[in-house]
């Protein structure tokens, strides 16, 4: 996704950050503006689809709002870094995604529909350190499970099921591991367990929560990879992060949060420090005027 | 042979069955105890059920045990889940306080009857011996419901288990499941209570499971396992009382007796699982020692 839209609704969200509250209604104004443009967009330029349209959306928790004025959009095939300090609402929205958080104003569209419809053709990845390692399955149990939506409750798993398990287990380099317990995986193998059982689903959209953390240089690698070729057979990727060098390698669009948008659009254009400043309040640091890092996270 | 012979006496052949059938059912839904660490619910329906069977058979005699049974079993159920997905549990203080309070209104009510005492142990721990064909059926009916239940659901009820916020995504109503398998316990707690009291019934839910899963890495063998090893204790401890009471004058509970054989496995389960991990690393250093050696 591109434009100026967008790119001017990022710059009036930065505002939000130097001036807090007030600034909310000066952000209102060239937003409201340019939103028919944006609804344009969700056809998009010929030959490409949109796969999530965020149309100024708020969600919340109950009377919570958690995150506000959300606005951009991604198209198949891309990926797009959720980047923002803990608590900014990057869970919260990848949750959103899902139809599992409530959209309160605004509009967000998944795969050209609502995110409860469009579950059926969306994956999501875990942190592998929220699951219990003593739970006694298997790796390739594991992975199946991405196959129990087309499997369904009572069938055995075919032929097709296990071929699909399989390769997913191979594209993340752990097809040797496949009858080991999974509680017996490092926490990087594990992660990338959680990822094949994600692309066994052979998802159009898939949602990673945080997959880099603390997690080991080989499995980075091979995570990065397997995005890659999920995003050539053109399937869109959100993925959570801290690391500022990941979405610069891995994503084409990056969207920054904390509680509201500080920017969304292309990657290089998008990540500038100003808005890093604006996102992380006063925990982002210059370097050398071009580099910033994040002290806190 | 003490394990056939005393049952061909047709009472000691419908306890024998019922236990036998109970310790399955419970060893079966214990796995699923286990996972989803149900632990707190086996021990809240006990404090329910009580009152529920006090009730039951004031209202209707010992006709009216069951139905007071399953009444209190499947609305603890429900409010238990209602409380768990509004994080209320925390508030542990108040929730015991609740449990404690519900159990004395039915030890008030026992103590009220005649022949308290006697009452008040039969409701606690059960009188196996005393068990009817139709007390037989009910088991039996309760069982299949159960097992078919967890077959059909089995593999949302392992991602449910394995990965809440995955089944969510994937789809599965969490909540509708929960209260599933909470009614699923307390089903097999109202089944249990007038053989063996709902006071042991905790440890046939808890104990073959735990040791099954000491022995194994694997749901798919789990199941079985703790489903035998619920079935085998129930028989031994049976015969064990039986041969104590008749053979040696020795009076000894046969609810007690079951308990107390599945916590021996337990241990031989746990020793063995000892064992089993020792050879293992015995084997991978060894082997790695041979590949240092090259």
């Amino acid at each position: 996704m591109t434009g100026p839209t967008e790119n001017g609704a990022a710059v009036a969200g930065a505002a939000v950050g130097a001036a807090a509250g007030a600034a909310v209604g000066a952000a209102d104004g060239p937003a409201a503006g340019t939103a028919a443009g944006t609804v344009a967009d969700v056809a998009g330029p010929p030959g490409r689809t949109a796969a999530l349209v965020l149309d100024r959306a708020s969600v919340a928790y109950g009377d919570v709002p958690v995150l506000e004025e959300l606005h951009g959009t991604v198209y198949e095939g891309e990926a797009v870094a959720l980047i923002g300090p803990n608590g900014a609402g990057k869970s919260t929205l990848i949750k959103a995604l899902l139809g599992l958080v409530p959209v309160v104003r605004g509009r967000i569209e998944v795969l050209g529909t609502s995110p409860d419809r469009a579950r059926r053709d969306v994956a999501y990845v875990p942190q592998a350190d929220t699951l219990d390692p003593d739970f006694p399955i298997s790796v390739e149990q594991v992975v199946m499970m991405g196959r129990y939506r087309k499997i369904g409750w009572l069938r055995r798993p075919s032929a097709a099921d296990r071929e699909h398990a399989a390769a997913a287990l191979e594209q993340v380099g752990l097809a040797e591991r496949a009858r080991h317990r999974f509680g017996t995986l490092s926490g990087g193998q594990r992660q990338r367990v959680l990822l094949a059982r994600a692309i066994a689903a052979q998802p159009r959209l898939l949602l990673l929560d945080e997959p880099f953390n603390g997690v080991d240089a080989v499995s980075q690698h091979t995570i990065l990879e397997a995005m890659d070729a999920l995003k050539g057979r053109g399937t869109s990727v959100v993925v959570s992060t801290h690391d500022l060098a990941i979405a610069h390698l891995a994503c084409d669009e990056v969207c920054l949060l904390n509680r509201h948008q500080f920017g969304f659009g292309p990657t290089d254009a998008t990540l500038t420090p100003e808005r890093l400043r604006a996102t992380y309040g006063g925990h982002a640091l210059e370097l050398r005027g071009d580099r910033v890092i994040v002290t806190q996270t | 042979m003490i394990l056939f012979e005393p049952f061909h006496l047709p009472f000691m052949a419908r306890a024998l069955a019922e236990l036998v059938i109970l310790g399955a059912l419970a060893g079966t839904v214990g796995v699923l105890v286990l996972l989803r660490r149900l632990a707190f619910v086996s021990d809240a329906l006990t404090h329910t059920v009580f009152p529920g069977v006090v009730i039951g058979y004031l209202m209707a005699g010992e006709g009216g045990v069951f139905w007071g049974a399953l009444a209190a079993g499947v609305v603890t159920a429900v409010l238990l889940t209602l409380l768990t997905h509004r994080r209320r549990v925390s508030e542990d203080a108040a929730l015991a306080m609740l449990l404690t309070t519900l159990f004395a209104v039915g030890v008030v009510l026992v103590s009220r009857q005649t022949g308290y005492t006697a009452d008040l142990t039969a409701f606690l721990f059960g009188r196996v011996l005393t068990v009817t064909q139709e007390q037989l059926a009910q088991t039996g009916v309760v069982t299949i419901l159960i097992v078919v239940l967890l077959a059909v659901l089995r593999r949302p009820l392992t991602l449910r288990a394995f990965d809440p916020e995955g089944a969510r995504a994937a789809g599965i109503r969490v909540g509708l499941l929960d209260l599933v398998s909470n009614i699923a316990v307390a089903l097999v707690v109202v089944a249990a209570v007038r053989a063996v009291g709902t006071i042991l019934v905790i440890a046939l839910l808890i104990v073959p499971a735990a040791a099954a899963r000491v022995l194994s890495d694997r749901i798919a063998v789990i199941v079985p396992l703790a489903c035998v090893m619920g079935a085998a204790a129930g028989w031994l401890g049976l015969a064990a009382s039986y041969e104590a009471s008749v053979g040696h004058g020795l009076r000894l509970a046969s609810g007690g007796a079951v308990v107390l054989i599945l916590v021996a496995m337990y241990g031989l389960a746990w020793a063995a699982g000892v064992a089993r991990r020792r050879v293992r690393l015995d084997r991978a250093s060894g082997a790695a020692g041979l590949e240092a050696l090259r």
